[in-house]
């Protein structure tokens, strides 16, 4: 409740940027205000110099990122070549499933300017989950309507550029 | 002796009054009878003042039948505070003892109870409701004889006096005796009701209570009440009636017992007019007569006792009467020390309702053989691991360990084979040394340290800290450990030496990560007290835990014009922290970026409360310590709740300044200010070396600082010595302090310590980056192999080439098994697998 009664003077706090940032999120967007301060509040500021790594293919760190400001690129390597993916901005919300469980980068991130950004990792996700029974469910759902729309849209947009793919589509069916 | 032969679960209630018991409940008999003696003895002296002394008019009398009289009360005063003190001791022994024994028997409880077992009903089983119980045992000798043998004793002693009159007055409690328990069904019955129609009603409140949003989108403000205040009628007819039966009895009881002395009256008053009754035999007919009733009513309330104790003792020893699997240790012979090899043949493992979990299950290892378990979730691999580790009983076909079948091995034999790492480690609270020496303490059945009674040696825990990777870990332990004044002094003389060399080689790298001290900045990553004082003390009354009632200091802050700012810092502080953190467990992940402690948060809670209803002058002055205290604390760089306002930080710059001008002038010698070449006994070690503290917790960067301090501690040979202090790091309650990757990885390092013949791992590695995972992988194989035999539930497929055998699971079955190659080649189900991932 605090947090919407701003305090004469003070600047805006970390919490209360991290909490905004969250609410653009498709993963955080959804949930009650009790739970989403608590991951504004757990959730770190970290910055990264053009060039470093944020996660990297076959790592499994465990972590989501909300990029703040900055640019980067994520890229597969296969076949000893780096391949670019494409490019995340500012404003984008990256690795949200990993929060639900094991699960090892298939990609690497790599920040192409210098990079700040909001990092929330698996360990604190799951005891916050802990502490608010609800809020599963919300999540699931969201992230459920995420693939589901991804799929919708890659196939009527996509796939006449990509026959081949079509055979190996359906991650909706999972 | 034979109550340690019977299991706490099969004793009766009453086994528990005299073993262990005997020489206190017979000093209880002892003391009674004589207590009897001098309750009664006062009655006597009763009659003989009346008709020897007061009759005969004799003085002296008077005063040797008074003087016995007070006797006699004091003496049965002290031995009634005896009684007492005997009886709580009883109970106090007992309970323990209740509480000791069903905790031993619980702890070897099969796995499977614990699965439907709520941790909180185990609690409240040792806790409360062994309470009853104990005051049961404590009472049970001295409550029953001391009540029966006075209520005895008064009774001869009527009869004594006048038959007759006796007969009629004692006539009543047949009739008591007959009413009271007819009454009490009625109240039983209607306690019953009262139960049931009371949890109708609080599940009424709580369904209106989720479902507000509606009551008032709705506007159903009408329906829901009228709901409510018919089950509020119910309930209040039921209480009325509950209520007239309780005070039935309590008056039925009162009424008769006082009806007593009504008969004596008539009667005995008419006998003493016809001369037939001495005056003084009615007064201590009446006296005794009165005194009937407290014993009565305390056997009545033993009653009482014994039947709610009864209730409580049976219901939890019938909860937890379950037999163990396993006999714990063998009797007659030592723990048998097994080859390694296991031998599984058509094992089966079916749950209680019948489902098959595991069926047909065949497995040949040799001794050091490595077997790897794969498969989906739920095939029953990790079932499969937890049977040959005894950890399930299986229901057909049979384990051999070493050619012994597994469940007719005692829980020691096994523990002294075989070493478990599950797939969610538990670390109990205590220092990480404590943690890693808990499997050999446990096989060794000592609590000593290391080195002592055969337990691993500090060198052999270092080289187990290295080879499961959590050696980095338990450094940083060591470098946030903030040394004392008066040991670790050659360590502190080397520390300010390097620090030096430190910045010089490294400071520029590492400023990033780093916020060196300097006397003109503001350091975002450290508290404003730290700001303020820039140093260090000696003194009680400088520590940081202490300025918020230093009296000079808090005169500062005035001078300074930082009190109200630092107020209303802490104020917000305050309200920010509770608003979040409220309601949450006292977990480390929480209040790691909290100035407030999870021990503080309730009495936070409660000052916010008030801070919501009056203005920050008009509290108290312990609330505004506490607010002040809190903003002292504040550290920008870790409280994200609240920001610095700029002018708050300039003020506290000029602070600095002015403070060191101040105390330079009045107290030269109070504080000591972050030089070079001190050392700063309130920093921990790490940020001693740096001159600075560390920006950030990113893993990352903790790497790359790791890499040049062990770089560092290696040249300056302060490794081993950090490490030891880093083992004394408590790590918390469930090791709440440690991340879960440190968690499993200690887990991994307590068993490997004990380096077992047979190595079971569940998933041991789930929680683990890669590099550690390969660590530990690459250890399994090198070290491993051929010494120990190892089944490990695997996860991941690509740590499983090298391993002897792999079985594919499937629904309770192997589907196959052979080596890697072997099975790929069958271009079977792994190979199915392996390419799908």
């Amino acid at each position: 409740m605090s947090l919407s009664e701003k305090n004469d003077g003070n600047p805006t706090s970390e919490l209360e940027q991290n909490l905004e940032f969250l609410r653009q999120t498709y993963f955080f967007s959804g949930l009650p205000l009790e739970a989403l301060k608590v991951f504004a509040y757990l959730c770190t500021r970290e910055k990264f110099k053009q060039g470093e790594y944020l996660f990297q293919q076959d790592d499994d760190d465990g972590q989501a990122f909300y990029i703040i400001e900055g640019k980067a690129n994520l890229e597969r390597e296969q076949h000893a070549k780096i391949h670019v993916i494409r490019e995340c901005n500012s404003g984008e919300f990256i690795g949200g499933l990993t929060l639900m469980g094991d699960m090892r980068r298939l990609f690497s991130l790599k920040a192409t300017t210098d990079i700040s950004c909001l990092i929330i990792n698996r360990e604190k996700f799951a005891r916050t989950m802990e502490q608010f029974q609800g809020v599963m469910p919300k999540i699931f759902k969201a992230l459920v309507n995420r693939i589901d729309s991804w799929e919708d849209h890659f196939l009527i947009n996509r796939t006449d550029k990509c026959l081949e793919c079509l055979r190996d589509l359906g991650v909706s069916l999972l | 002796m034979v109550k340690d032969e019977i299991p706490v679960v099969k004793r009766s209630l009453f086994s528990w009054i005299l073993p262990g018991n005997l020489k206190f409940q017979l000093l209880l008999l002892v003391i009674i009878v004589v207590m009897v003696f001098a309750r009664v003895l006062p009655l006597e002296m009763q009659k003989r003042i009346v008709n020897e002394a007061i009759n005969l008019r004799n003085i002296d009398l008077l005063l040797i039948y008074s003087a016995i009289y007070l006797a006699a009360v004091v003496f049965f005063s002290l031995l009634k505070y005896l009684t007492n003190i005997i009886q709580t001791i009883i109970t106090q022994r007992t309970t323990a003892r209740m509480r000791k024994a069903l905790y031993h028997h619980i702890l070897t409880l099969p796995l499977n109870f614990f699965r439907k077992t709520q941790p909180g009903l185990v609690v409240n089983a040792l806790g409360s409701e062994l309470t009853l119980p104990g005051n049961f045992v404590g009472m049970a000798v001295s409550a029953p004889v001391t009540n029966i043998l006075t209520l005895l004793a008064f009774a001869v002693y009527l009869f004594w006096l006048n038959p007759l009159l006796a007969a009629v007055s004692l006539s009543i409690y047949p009739i008591i005796v007959f009413l009271i328990p007819l009454l009490q069904k009625g109240v039983n019955r209607a306690n019953k009701k009262r139960i049931v129609a009371a949890r109708t009603y609080a599940g009424r409140i709580a369904e209106a209570i989720s479902g507000i949003h509606e009551i008032q989108g709705n506007g159903a403000f009408e329906i829901e009440n009228q709901k409510n205040d018919r089950l509020v009628d119910k309930l209040l007819k039921i209480r009325i009636v509950w209520s007239l039966y309780r005070f039935g009895v309590k008056t039925a009881n009162g009424f008769f017992t006082s009806l007593g002395p009504f008969l004596v009256f008539i009667l005995g008053g008419y006998l003493s007019i016809k001369g037939q009754l001495e005056l003084g035999a009615l007064v201590a007919f009446l006296s005794a007569q009165e005194r009937l009733f407290d014993p009565w009513k305390e056997l009545i309330e033993f009653y009482q006792v014994y039947q709610d104790g009864a209730v409580n003792y049976n219901r939890t020893v019938e909860y937890f009467d379950v037999e163990p699997e396993y006999q714990l240790a063998p009797k007659d012979r030592e723990p048998l020390e097994l080859d390694g090899s296991i031998e599984v043949r058509d094992l089966s493992f079916a749950t209680d309702s019948g489902i098959h979990l595991l069926e047909g299950i065949n497995i040949s290892l040799k001794p050091g053989e490595h077997l790897a378990l794969v498969g989906f979730s739920g095939s029953g691999k990790s079932t499969l691991a937890l049977c040959i580790g005894q950890l399930y009983k299986y229901t057909g076909g049979s384990v051999l360990m070493g050619d012994r079948e597994v469940s007719n091995l005692t829980k020691k034999d096994v523990i002294y084979n075989t070493g478990f790492v599950s797939q969610n480690p538990f670390i109990f609270d205590g220092t990480i040394e404590e943690n890693i020496l808990y499997s050999c303490r446990a096989k060794a059945g000592t609590n000593g340290r290391n080195g002592e009674n055969g337990l691993p040696s500090l060198d052999d825990i270092i080289a187990i800290l290295h080879q499961t990777g959590i050696f980095a870990d338990v450094l940083r332990f060591g470098l946030n450990a903030i040394l004392t004044h008066d040991r670790n002094k050659e360590l502190i003389e080397v520390l300010i030496r390097v620090r030096k060399n430190f910045q010089r080689d490294f400071g520029e790298e590492l400023a990033d990560y780093v916020e060196f001290f300097d006397e003109n900045k503001y350091l975002y990553f450290s508290s404003v007290s730290e700001n303020l004082i820039f140093g260090t003390s000696k003194r009680e009354e400088f520590k940081k835990t202490n300025l918020s009632t230093n009296h000079y200091f808090t005169d500062f802050l005035k001078q300074a014009d930082l009190n109200r700012p630092l107020l209303s810092l802490g104020a917000e502080l305050a309200r920010q922290t509770v608003d979040i953190l409220g309601n949450l467990p006292p977990d480390g992940v929480f209040f790691e970026q909290s100035p407030i402690a999870a021990e503080e948060l309730d009495e936070y809670k409660l000052m916010t409360a008030q801070l919501k209803k009056k203005k920050l002058h008009e509290l108290s002055d312990a609330h505004r310590e506490m607010l002040l205290e809190l903003a002292l604390r504040f550290t920008p760089g870790v409280h994200k709740m609240v920001s610095l306002p700029q002018i708050l930080e300039t003020l506290i710059l000029e602070g600095r300044a002015l403070f060191r001008e101040k105390i330079s002038r009045d107290d030269p010698e109070a504080i000591r200010f972050y030089e070079m070449s001190e050392y700063i006994y309130s920093q921990t070690i790490l940020n001693n070396i740096f001159f600075g503290k560390t920006k950030t917790a990113n893993p990352k960067a903790q790497e790359r600082i790791n890499q040049s301090i062990i770089q560092l501690l290696i040249e300056e040979d302060l490794l081993e010595g950090i490490i030891e202090i880093g083992l004394h790091f408590d790590v918390g309650n469930k090791g709440d302090r440690l991340s879960g990757g440190q968690q499993q990885k200690l887990a991994i390092a307590r068993v490997f310590l004990k380096a077992p013949r047979v190595l079971i791992m569940d998933e041991a590695t789930s929680a683990l980056d890669n590099k550690s995972q390969t660590r530990i992988q690459n250890l399994l194989e090198t070290r491993w192999k051929k010494k120990s035999t190892v089944i490990s539930v695997v996860h991941r497929l690509d740590t499983i080439k090298n391993y002897d055998k792999v079985a594919v699971m499937k629904a309770g079955k192997i589907l196959e098994m052979g080596t890697y190659d072997e099975l790929i080649t069958r271009k079977g189900v792994l190979y199915e697998l392996v390419g799908k991932k």
